[in-house]
């Protein structure tokens, strides 16, 4: 738990009055999760039947301690875990209608349109600009002056324009540890996706750069539907207006933030919010 | 505490500090020895070859590098038929061997079923550890009456008429030669440069990793162009330790390159190395300048195989502490 988290140790939120953020008006269910059951390879059952909708232009925060699931959840999004063998997967996960755990997914397709962000920058071993245009390149011919446009209009939306347009041809890896991010950030946003998962985005970041992802995180959820774990409950707080808790592969309580924070129906959910436990 | 209270134990725990304290320089001393030795003996063979090789540089100078003669009846050496023979069939062994073994190592990290992994990684290391004269043995019985009924006659009657190529593949099938050496070279140096390069490619975190195929990628394209860049400088180091054992290599290639000091553009010629000519010929070395003259070519083959394992290492290295 980092200083700025002690608010909500003590008295839960009370102590100050954070605005959350409430829910746009009905906004379309983007991806729905039936009843999803995951086992690892070694026979741990990592989730064990989830529910639950993530809706369009919105962020949803997953939160929990260690080990709940959530990083999990959000591997069977993208089917990042169709890289490691005997991982089993059953339910369904409609994107729009179409059950992506379905063995006839392109999963290339998929995983353009479903984009990721890791725990830590991982900037491809290229330049800048070769990190957002080379995703584009996997899926579109353009011209020159095309991905130029392109690239830059990546580079905007992750707020990182103005600290790399003087360097674009500059190796990505020469970037600080929070412009690598949202270079990261840019180069999901590139392939125009439609749902984007953030796992602990800004967990390796100082509390400047983990600032600027906050505000990000806020600027994409009017275009994306966007699911974000989080150990940080602040950041749950300040930047979800839906908040699912996750326990031991359970999903314990999930609902508007808001409410999540402020009056939780799970005496365990109120426990990990207010710090008592976790 | 006097004197008539001294206890064996005092008299011990006083003795101790002085007689442990032999104990570990005598400890450090034999260790430091050890490390010196390997040193020595690394300057004493580098000395010694260079004192016997100044009878051959003081006749021919440094035209014995480049002078293709080899001629013992009249008592007059060069050197450059074992050296391009060296060269040559270990460029042929890279060409042939680096491709494979990269596939190896990328069938290995990035696709292999785990029930696999460890029986085709034992299979590779098995195949280093098969001595080298088998090799050769196997070579010159098996692969070279291959090479001489079925590839060579094919080679020369494809490659032998495109133009350019044509000289590459001409002249009889001997079925030893030049190429037949280099394919052998290619087979020993593969567990090598696989070994080093699975290694290395299990250096890739795997984050990086996820988050190419995380974009869309396929595993062609996150090889091609996230795992191999990634790697670069130790993938070059890995194929500079296999080459290094290519130009060394001596008894396989003794069975199978043919031992004739020709420099002919045909791969398909017989021609010697600098290692097989030595272990060829050191016991009819009869005059002091013969022997001064297979000493030069092994001074040689020192300081080429030296430049290029430092330069491995180096390069190994450099990744290392990246």
């Amino acid at each position: 738990m980092n200083m700025s988290d002690q608010s909500l140790t003590e008295n839960g939120l009370s102590s100050q009055t954070p605005a959350f953020l409430t829910p746009g008006p009905d906004q379309p269910v983007k991806v729905r999760v039936k009843n999803l059951r995951f086992t690892y390879q070694n026979g741990h059952e990592a989730l064990k039947g989830i529910n639950l909708d993530l809706r369009d232009k919105s962020v949803t925060a997953f939160i929990g301690p260690s080990g709940c699931g959530k990083s999990t959840l959000l591997r069977v999004l993208n089917r990042m875990y169709d890289l490691y063998p005997g991982q089993n997967v059953s339910g369904e996960v409609m994107l729009d209608g179409r059950n992506i755990l379905s063995r006839t997914e392109d999963l290339n397709r998929l995983r353009a349109t479903v984009g990721m962000v890791f725990q830590k920058p991982t900037p491809f071993p290229m330049s800048i600009y070769e990190n957002v245009a080379f995703g584009i390149r996997l899926y579109e011919r353009l011209s020159k002056a095309e991905m130029n446009v392109r690239v830059e209009a990546a580079l905007r939306e992750a707020a990182i324009w103005d600290e790399v347009k003087d360097k674009l041809h500059q190796s990505g890896l020469g970037l600080s540890g929070g412009q690598q991010q949202r270079l990261c950030i840019a180069r999901a946003v590139a392939v125009k996706p439609e749902v984007l998962l953030l796992d602990e985005p800004a967990s390796a970041l100082d509390p400047i750069s983990t600032a600027k992802i906050e505000d990000l995180i806020g600027t994409l959820a009017q275009d994306y539907c966007i699911a974000i774990v989080t150990h940080n409950m602040h950041q749950a707080a300040r930047t979800s207006q839906y908040t699912a808790f996750m326990y031991l592969g359970e999903l314990v309580e999930f609902d508007e933030t808001a409410k999540i924070f402020l009056s939780p129906r799970h005496q365990r959910t109120n426990d990990y919010v207010t710090g008592r436990f976790g | 505490m006097t004197t008539t209270d001294v206890r064996p134990s005092d008299v011990e725990a006083a003795e101790r500090p002085n007689r442990a304290k032999a104990q570990d320089r005598l400890f450090l001393g034999v260790t430091r020895a050890s490390a010196a030795l390997v040193v020595l003996v690394l300057l004493g063979i580098l000395v010694s070859l260079v004192i016997d090789a100044l009878p051959a540089f003081g006749n021919f100078g440094l035209a014995f590098l480049w002078n293709e003669r080899w001629s013992p009846a009249k008592d007059i050496f060069g050197a450059a038929a074992p050296i391009y023979g060296t060269l040559v069939t270990s460029v042929i062994a890279m060409v042939i061997g680096v491709p494979v073994s990269f596939g190896i190592a990328i069938f290995l990290t990035e696709l292999c079923p785990p029930m696999l992994r460890r029986p085709i990684g034992i299979a590779i290391e098995l195949l280093a550890g098969i001595p080298s004269i088998i090799y050769g043995l196997w070579g010159f019985f098996v692969l070279a009456p291959f090479m001489q009924t079925t590839v060579q006659p094919a080679l020369i009657a494809t490659l032998g008429h495109v133009p350019g190529l044509s000289l590459l593949f001409s002249g009889a099938p001997y079925g030893i030669g030049l190429l037949t050496a280099g394919i052998v070279l290619a087979i020993m140096v593969l567990p090598f440069i696989t070994s080093i390069t699975r290694d290395v490619f299990n250096t890739v975190p795997v984050m990086l990793r996820e988050s190419a195929y995380g974009l869309g990628m396929t595993t062609w394209e996150v090889t091609r162009h996230i795992v191999i860049p990634y790697t670069r400088r130790a993938l070059v180091g890995g194929v500079m330790l296999g080459l290094g054992r290519a130009l060394g290599e001596t008894m396989a290639v003794t069975f199978v390159i043919g031992n004739s000091h020709r420099i002919a553009a045909s791969l398909l010629s017989p021609a010697t190395t600098i290692s097989a000519s030595i272990a060829n010929e050191f016991s009819e070395a009869t005059s002091g300048l013969y022997t001064s003259s297979l000493v030069a070519l092994g001074l040689i083959l020192f300081v080429i195989t030296f430049t290029v394992l430092a330069l491995a290492k180096w390069m190994l290295g450099r990744v290392e502490t990246h």
